[in-house]
């Protein structure tokens, strides 16, 4: 300690007059730019107040949505949307495809918690949560659209959101709905009862029905207040609701602009006036449908189930018209023909709401209202649309088998109809146990995603079975 | 912004300040003389001598031929010092009589001016005294405070390796290499001490000579997961390890603390070669060699295998195969065998190097220029290979007065990496073992009608890298005053990447009827630039008894990444696959042009008392902008002390034997910035997808402007012996690390819309261990040389704080108490002998098997403990070097990721033990082809088990080379050197699920086998 004193001592008795200059210059050079750190925004990204002053990128906000719900995500016809999956869980499809990947472990009814293709569902449909809310909330406190634009688009954001809540309820039964993108909040959610559900989904319609009325789109590939309207019936129809349901799905059917047609063919062409709702593919390219489902030898992923096949009537337009074959030797192979373009563009768009899906739900909720005839005159309007002959079931237990099996061919491989159906009528265990060996009764819903039940214990219990 | 800028200012006026006002000036109140002459080692001149008068601040330093000239008054005493020589002193007085000093002298008569020539004598225990590079300053091994490990040159010319890090690996302790896959270009784990945070990035922090160097991979994961594990290859593989002539590893906080935020994870310096003084030599290296996969797991014969398949069908009650159980069903050949590994791995790869150098110097400047090129084809059945051309240069210059000196630079890289679209090792491990041939009678691929899925359709896609890769480094001093030096260290780095990965339709089964049409490309295309500027000063004082040095600076950086990637599908041709502009559509994955900027001032002060007592102060403001306003400046620093305990008289006098002997300590902070860019804005991005003629935006971040710096804090202890001048070297060290204010990519569940933010999490992630080696040189005659080098570290992880862990994301991932490293299973309590599935234990006692709940069971997978043991004999021009690397931990086998056993996959060979009949007692479950739902469960919780985790522990002969130098006629003749080298030649272990250091299905670590010569001018 002494010496140190001694020497800084010396030191102080010691001057360097030169070295000031130097010495200080350095120094001034080295602090003068304590900005330094500051960065530019990134280039190549916007920030997040930027899209809502200016509706070009609120539309691309929703292009995402869109480009993400036909390519990637839940009801895409990628091999990985629910026409598949649900096609296979349910006896639409068989499994052709290479043993051990994940779509077999639906047609076999294997899924554990830790399935990644649920887990995809999940998330991915969560993600585009997240994007509806963001634009609901951008839109909301945006200072730059018109009354007018923030009108469209909150109906329009509203109305995803319940079309991605209605899938999720449907497939994993309570689900937490998510309606702020406040991460803090949405880490800890809870899962909502099924019937909890089921009025938030009715009341985010509505709304979106009344900031849409008025909101024209000509090609449908926006959805607008009579989409509202349709996936409005069918959860009345769900939640059993079923005069609301016969209303909101006749709004539709005497809706002037929509018309059901009188043949089945061209249903899914793009300008059909029974579209109410469809996504346009990308430029240059045909549905992703006709590309999953189509093949020209033995299948190589999934074929229709040869049953569901036998199940139409010989002289059923939809047979023909819809499922296409292939013979291979003794063996001949069906596929879901609706979409037919394989290469480049066609003049089809992936069709996701139909004027004939309300008829259908019509029917159903005349038949439960005790409205036997009125049911009746519903489902032979879709048989005769398909050259057949007027339903003969007559009770109210034989005119739903009826009505069962006019939805299975009506609207078979789109987006899980199918197994929807046989789910919210209990038929499942029955239809389906016996033609799957690992069928057990909870099947019925898929598991909480188990990475999902580790993030946030509070979506505890898994579903039964898992 | 203010604030900021206001307080740094003043910290650099008062360094400026306390600088100044300390400054040594030259007293002349008494009659001087004149002393001069040249001061030599007995044969060649020293330069840089420190000649001091004792007592005062005058001194002066030897030129480059040796020359010095000091005033002194004849009271005075001269002291000379120089690192590795005795420092001697002579009284100024004594110089004009007496003729006893042991000096040689010569004195002139002339009016009281002297002429004084000394000869330094070697001081033999510090012969060897190593220099060491600490990044901002050079430090003698014998005077650090801090923890550096080190290899040279020596060592890395033994191994036949493409990667600088590959070299290190069992060299170092306290530094954990693990090779991510087989292939060059391929990543490595890097650890220093253990692993600090979480969830920001554990990489340690590269310096090139001088120049940080990125390690962030810029490959992008869609492009090159499938071959390259995460798609990340290795930045460090565009260096050729023959250019570089030492790397240095920091680790406590002493010598860390200097790079501040950076520091935490450890820093690795490599410096590459430079010039020597002499003639001009010239030297040419080449080697060639084989390598081939070393281990590989014993899977199933087509006899076992289809015993097990048969004996799965009949437990679920089929008495007919199923349509698409080929392998039973009679569509494949029940008879046929193939071992897969043999068939898709099993090739052998040739490694071809060159390199040839030319250096040279005069004593002012000195150069080098080599190239360097590499090539080395897989193991894989097609031809693919992975070249590397590369240039280093570099010149340093010297003004005659010795003032300025000027050092630059440069190396070059140009890389080509050609490999198939899938790493094929993982298929080995599913594949039937009596799946068709791969090829039809016609020579093309067979797909048997379509129930195959040939594997080497998977070679038709190919993944390809183009790398380009320059650093630059130009270094300027001028020392002002003897004592002071002014610098400037700048740097330009420029990396290019262009990788791709090709899917034609020639991949796939032509039934399907795909044509070109359904043929994609990745693309990525990336840049990154940055630039660095530190300016410097530094500033030495050698006293009487004691010597001060100081360094302040500053530091700064700017980098740009740019990157560009793309997504192309059907092309009217596949010859067309690489043109972008061929094909049907076009999507952009990702456009960004990402900027990190970065400030720092930093200093040092190193004080050495009486050669016994050392201490260094180092410290540094960091300034990143990867943090929002507010959280953007932090501080760092560390104190370190030694005690040269073998000064002491006591020691001195009675433990002769002891050459050196020091106790050493470090306490200090450092910082983990790795985060990646803009973390803290809220963004959205363009998808690059197009809906309606509209190009989508999705929400790329959350808004989250309150993350900070992780902090690290290091407390290192050691103790330097050295017994009989260099003979036995020993080195004890203890560090504790503890890191806080954990930055952390918080998982968020799937409700959130985002996998994951950023947050500072109040966890606290301890590393502590003891590190030990020995060198010895046992052996050292004429003839006969031999050295022996032993590490051995004990690491130990352990999280000590977890606030609100029960709650957290992290809830099913860490325990408090436990290592980051542990995974958290079921426990598999046996095979229920009644149903012949396994069965769980049942954590919550809930009456069934769940996650999270029931995956209790820990298992640490962290390293407890390893090391190398290297040796060199030589007899006369003959050289031996070999490794032994070994380690001590648990690690995952071959369950995680298997096939239930009886479905269409194979299995070990040792899966035998399986229930059959109601009572067995066995230890795998029944056999089920997929039906058994419960035993398909059991199977999925079985993967993640304990049952998954066994010791995979091993001793590796890592490296050996056999060395013979051809006898030289005389000195200064041609001289030659052939060798053999190899790498990673035997293993003890008994870990029975391939290699225990690649357990995520890629290729494994080769064994490699190589012949060359060395012949220098």
């Amino acid at each position: 300690m002494k010496n140190i004193l001694k020497i800084l001592k010396k030191f102080r008795a010691m001057r360097a007059l030169n070295m000031y200059p130097i010495l200080l210059g350095t120094c001034l050079t080295i602090t003068a730019c304590d900005s330094f750190t500051e960065v530019d925004f990134p280039q190549s990204e916007l920030m997040g107040t930027a899209v809502f002053n200016d509706a070009a990128s609120v539309h691309a906000a929703f292009a995402n949505i869109y480009s993400k719900l036909r390519d990637n995500v839940l009801i895409t016809g990628q091999t990985n949307g629910l026409n598949v999956l649900l096609g296979l869980y349910a006896d639409e499809l068989d499994y052709y495809g290479v043993p051990g990947e994940d779509a077999e472990t639906f047609y076999r009814h294997s899924i554990l918690a830790s399935n990644t293709e649920v887990a995809s569902i999940w998330n991915d449909t969560y993600n585009l949560v997240y994007a509806t809310n963001s634009i609901l909330e951008g839109v909301q406190n945006s200072k730059e659209l018109s009354e007018m634009e923030k009108n469209a688009f909150m109906g329009e954001a509203l109305f995803i959101r319940a079309y991605l809540h209605f899938h999720l309820l449907q497939l994993f039964g309570p689900i937490p709905y998510i309606t702020t993108t406040d991460y803090r909040i949405n880490k800890d959610v809870k899962r909502l009862p099924e019937n909890e559900v089921y009025p938030i989904l009715v009341q985010d319609l509505l709304e979106a029905k009344t900031w849409l009325t008025g909101q024209e789109n000509y090609e449908h590939t926006r959805p607008t207040a009579q989409a509202a309207n349709a996936l409005l019936a069918r959860t009345y129809l769900y939640q059993q609701n079923y005069t609301a349901a016969s209303a909101v799905a006749s709004e539709l059917i005497n809706d002037g602009s929509l018309n059901l047609g009188d043949t089945t063919e061209m249903v899914f062409t793009a300008t059909n006036p029974s579209t109410i709702w469809q996504l346009k593919p990308e430029a240059g390219n045909p549905t992703w449908e006709a590309l999953t489902f189509i093949f020209e030898e033995t299948p190589a992923f999934v074929a229709l189930n040869p049953e569901l096949v036998a199940s139409f009537e010989a002289e059923d337009s939809r047979r023909l018209q819809w499922i296409g074959e292939v013979a291979v030797g003794n063996e001949t192979y069906f596929y879901p023909n609706k979409y037919k373009t394989r290469e480049g563009s066609g003049d089809e768009y992936s069709v996701l709401l139909r004027l004939a899906e309300q008829f259908l739900i019509r029917a159903e909720a005349r038949l439960y209202l005790g409205d036997l005839s009125g049911a009746k005159e519903d489902i032979n309007r879709i048989r005769s649309r398909a050259g057949l002959d007027p339903t003969v079931a007559n009770t109210v237990e034989s005119l739903k088998l009826a009505l069962e099996n006019e939805r299975r061919h009506e609207l078979f491989t789109e987006q899980g109809h199918r197994w929807f159906d046989l789910r919210r009528t209990q038929r499942a265990a029955e239809v389906i146990g016996p033609i799957k060996p690992n069928w057990k009764a909870t099947d019925v819903l898929f598991p909480i995603p188990e990475m999902e039940l580790n993030l946030n214990p509070n979506l505890e219990p898994q579903n039964p079975g898992y | 912004m203010k604030n900021n800028y206001r307080r740094s200012y003043a910290y650099a006026l008062s360094f400026a300040l306390f600088l100044t006002y300390n400054s040594p000036t030259f007293s002349q109140n008494q009659p001087q003389k004149t002393i001069s002459g040249i001061i030599t080692s007995g044969a060649d001149p020293l330069s840089g001598v420190n000649v001091l008068v004792k007592n005062s601040a005058r001194g002066s330093i030897s030129d480059l031929e040796g020359r010095y000239s000091v005033s002194a008054s004849a009271n005075d005493t001269l002291v000379f010092t120089y690192v590795g020589y005795k420092t001697q002193e002579v009284s100024v007085g004594s110089l004009s009589g007496s003729r006893s000093l042991s000096f040689s002298r010569s004195r002139s008569g002339s009016d009281g001016d002297i002429v004084f020539n000394v000869v330094m004598e070697v001081d033999a225990q510090a012969l060897d005294a190593v220099v060491i590079n600490a990044g901002y300053y050079k430090v003698s091994d014998r005077e650090k405070t801090g923890s550096i490990a080190r290899i040279t040159a020596a060592e890395i010319e033994n191994q036949p390796v493409s990667n600088p890090l590959a070299a290190m690996q069992g060299r170092m302790a306290g530094v954990n290499i693990v090779q991510t896959t087989g292939l060059a270009s391929g990543g490595y784990e890097v650890r220093i001490r253990g692993q600090n945070s979480i969830a920001a990035g554990n990489d340690p922090l590269y310096i090139i000579d001088g120049i940080p160097y990125d390690s962030q991979t810029m490959g992008f994961s869609t492009v090159g997961a499938t071959t390259i594990p995460g798609g990340n290859i290795s930045p460090l593989s565009l260096l050729n390890p023959q250019d570089i002539a030492s790397i240095e590893v920091l680790k406590d906080a002493d010598a860390t603390a200097i790079y501040g935020s950076r520091g935490a994870n450890g820093v690795i310096l490599i410096t590459t070669k430079k010039g020597k003084d002499g003639k001009t030599a010239f030297s040419l290296s080449t080697y060639t060699g084989m390598a081939q996969v070393a281990n590989t797991i014993n899977y199933m014969k087509t006899d076992q295998y289809l015993k097990m398949r048969r004996e799965a069908f009949a437990n679920d009650g089929f008495n007919e195969y199923p349509e698409d159980a080929y392998d039973v069903n009679g569509t494949w050949d029940p008879n046929r065998y193939t071992d897969w590994q043999k068939e898709l791995i099993g090739g052998t790869a040739y490694l071809t190097n060159a390199q040839a150098t030319v250096s040279g110097g005069n004593g002012n400047t000195r150069f080098l220029l080599s190239g360097g090129y590499h090539k080395e084809t897989t193991v894989f059945p097609k031809d693919f290979n992975y070249k590397r051309l590369s240039v280093h240069a570099n010149l340093d210059h010297t003004s005659t007065d010795d003032k300025f000196q000027l050092y630059f630079s440069a190396n070059y890289a140009v890389e080509q990496n050609d490999l198939p679209g899938l790493d094929l090792t993982q298929l080995t491990r599913f594949l039937a073992p009596n799946a068709p041939q791969l090829y039809d009678s016609e020579g093309n691929l067979n797909f048997e009608n379509g129930t195959f899925a040939n594997p080497l359709a998977e070679l038709e896609g190919k993944y390809l890298t183009d790398r380009k890769n320059l650093i630059t480094n130009a270094r300027l001093s001028y020392r002002v005053f003897p004592e002071l030096t002014l610098l400037t260290n700048m740097g330009y780095t420029t990396t290019g990447l262009d990788e791709s990965r090709t899917s034609p339709n020639t991949k796939y089964d032509p039934s399907y009827g795909l044509s070109s049409s359904y043929s994609s490309i990745y693309t990525n295309r990336a840049q990154k630039e940055s630039w660095l500027v530190e300016p410097q000063i530094k500033w030495n004082k050698t006293l009487e008894k004691s010597k001060l040095d100081v360094l302040v600076g500053a530091s700064y950086k700017k980098q740009t990444d740019d990157v560009l990637s793309h997504f192309a599908r059907g092309f009217a041709n596949n010859s067309l696959i690489y043109n972008l502009a061929a094909a049907n559509t076009l999507s952009v994955n990702r456009d960004a042009l990402t900027e990190y900027k970065y400030q720092a001032f930093f200093g040092r002060i190193n004080y050495t008392l009486a050669n016994k007592y050392i201490i260094n102060l180092t410290g540094r403001r960091d300034g990143s902008s990867r943090f929002g306003d507010g959280k953007r400046f932090a501080n760092f620093g560390a104190v370190g002390a030694a005690w040269l305990f073998s000064e002491e008289a006591f020691i001195k006098n009675k433990a002769s034997f002891l050459s050196l002997g020091k106790l050493r300590a470090s306490y200090g902070i450092t910082g983990n910035d790795q985060i990646g860019n803009y973390q803290y804005l809220e963004t959205y991005s363009s998808t690059g997808t197009l809906y309606d003629d509209v190009s989508g935006l999705q929400p790329t971040r959350i808004f989250n402007p309150d993350f900070g710096w992780e902090t690290n804090k290091k407390f290192s202890g050691g103790l330097d012996l050295d017994f009989f001048r260099d003979r036995i070297n020993l080195v004890f060290e203890y560090y504790n690390n503890r890191s806080s204010n954990q930055l952390v990519g918080l998982p968020l569940p799937g409700t959130t819309g985002f996998p994951s933010i950023q947050a500072n999490l109040g966890a606290v992630v301890e590393n502590s261990g003891l590190e030990f080696s020995l060198n010895t040189h046992t052996v050292k005659t004429k003839d006969w040389n031999w050295d022996t080098g032993i590490n051995l570290s004990v690491p130990k992880n352990k999280l000590i704080a977890f606030p609100n862990l029960e709650n957290s994301t992290y809830a099913n991932q860490y325990v408090v108490g436990q290592s980051l490293n542990i995974k958290k299973l079921y426990h598999v309590t046996g095979v229920d002998p009644e149903t012949g599935v396994y069965q769980f234990e049942d954590y919550n006692g809930d009456g069934e098997i769940s996650a999270p709940e029931d995956r209790q069971y820990i298992a640490d997978t962290a390293p407890k403990w390893y090391g190398g043991i290297n040796n060199r004999i030589s007899y006369k021009n003959l050289e031996l070097n070999f490794l032994f690397q070994f380690t001590k931990r648990d690690g995952y086998n071959y369950v995680l990721g298997s096939a239930s056993p009886g479905e269409m996959a194979n299995q070990p060979d040792f899966v035998t033990d399986q229930w059959q009949n109601e009572g067995d007692q066995s230890e795998t479950q029944l056999f089920t082809a997929g039906y058994n739902f419960d035993a398909l469960i059991a199977h999925s919780r079985y993967m993640f088990s304990n049952a998954s985790i066994t010791d995979a522990s091993f001793v590796r002969l890592r490296n050996a080379s056999l060395t013979y130098s051809l006898p030289q006629r005389r000195e200064g003749s041609l001289n030659c050197k052939i060798y053999l080298q190899g790498e990673n030649l035997l293993l003890f272990t008994k870990f029975n699920s391939g290699d225990p250091e690649q357990l995520t299905g890629f290729l494994p670590p080769m064994r490699k086998l190589t012949m060359g010569f060395q012949l220098t001018l």
